[in-house]
């Protein structure tokens, strides 16, 4: 009975020794990240171009989705939500859909979306993906922008809320006390 | 107590903590190196025509899949061509909140079309087709032009 408690003390300790290892071994500063090629435009459904260069400053995340890909549907909600709470500390999200703008407009609301959405016609966005590393054109894809326009993470398919939460507070200024 | 059991059981449970910290912390390129492009993920193989029917084939690799609904196909020569919708195998049907019901496929798929009977043999299609991985990323819709193997001589 002894020998069986000390395997399994030895073992929550392995256990806890291995994620421990883990996390210092890719805790190390950001290795050298890219810049967000230039001059990417989109439409937006407020009928107005846009760049990603008008979001410097704020730690940018880009979430190219759409209304047929049901994985995009399910991240959105997280999206959102993270959108409310870190919007003060800097967060601005944008979603490029790879789609028709009336099917994104009939989704934008039921989704609750509360940035802004983006949009282009399909080989314009594939176009764009591949450029920002996507090459197989599957979504949802994200990339997250320093506030400086640096590259710093891409994410073909789904973000677990957990990722999504540590990744952004590893990027933001820490909040006031 | 077995000192080489003991050994083996840290290492393992060592190996699994370092697996669950891997799984929590995105990488870097998450997700982009193992993804298949959409045309080995879904690969349309042919379209053959036999008699007075047409055989449009995919091979969908392990792990990915098409969605009934969203597999068109088109004629385009010789002009005037048409072809009837196609006809699919009942697919695996799955429920999701965002999408209701849907029909997909996984492994081979065949669809059997016929064109009308004053219609001239289609010679040339578009077939349209979307799918996913069940890794959980999803490719635009897809559409190729294929010319049609005549089997019938």
């Amino acid at each position: 009975m002894r020998s069986i408690l000390l395997i399994v003390v030895a073992c929550l300790i392995a256990v806890a020794a291995g994620y421990g290892f883990y996390r210092y071994a890719h805790h190390a500063p950001a290795v050298a990240s890219e810049p967000l090629p230039a001059g990417l435009q989109f439409s937006g459904l407020d009928g107005h171009p846009h760049h990603l260069e008008e979001w410097r400053g704020k730690l940018l995340l880009v979430n190219f989705w759409a209304t047929w890909c049901t994985p995009c549907l399910h991240e959105i909600p997280q999206l959102v939500k993270m959108q409310k709470q870190y919007a003060a500390r800097g967060l601005q999200i944008v979603g490029p859909a790879v789609d028709d703008e009336d099917a994104v407009r009939s989704m934008q609301g039921p989704l609750g979306i509360n940035y802004p959405v983006l949009s282009g016609t399909p080989d314009a966005m594939i176009d764009i993906m591949e450029k920002l590393g996507n090459g197989p054109g599957g979504l949802p894809f994200s990339i997250l922008v320093s506030p400086d326009g640096q590259i710093v993470q891409r994410q073909l398919g789904e973000f677990t809320p957990a990722q999504l939460t540590q990744l952004i507070e590893a990027h933001l200024p820490a909040a006031a006390s | 107590m077995n000192t080489g059991a003991l050994g083996l059981a840290v290492g393992a449970t060592l190996l699994s903590g370092m697996a669950a910290a891997d799984g929590l912390w995105p990488h870097k390129d998450a997700g982009s190196r193992d993804l298949l492009k959409a045309d080995d993920a879904f690969r349309l193989l042919a379209a053959e025509r036999e008699g007075r029917a047409l055989k449009v084939s995919w091979d969908i690799a392990p792990g990915y899949y098409l969605y009934r609904k969203r597999i068109s196909v088109e004629a385009l020569a010789p002009e005037g061509a048409r072809v009837d919708a196609p006809e699919l195998p009942r697919g695996e049907r799955i429920e999701d909140e965002y999408q209701g019901s849907a029909e997909i496929y996984h492994g081979s798929l065949q669809a059997v079309l016929h064109w009308p009977g004053a219609s001239a043999a289609p010679q040339r299609l578009r077939v349209s087709y979307q799918g996913c991985a069940e890794a959980g990323v999803c490719y635009p819709p897809q559409t190729r032009l294929i010319d049609v193997i005549d089997l019938s001589h």
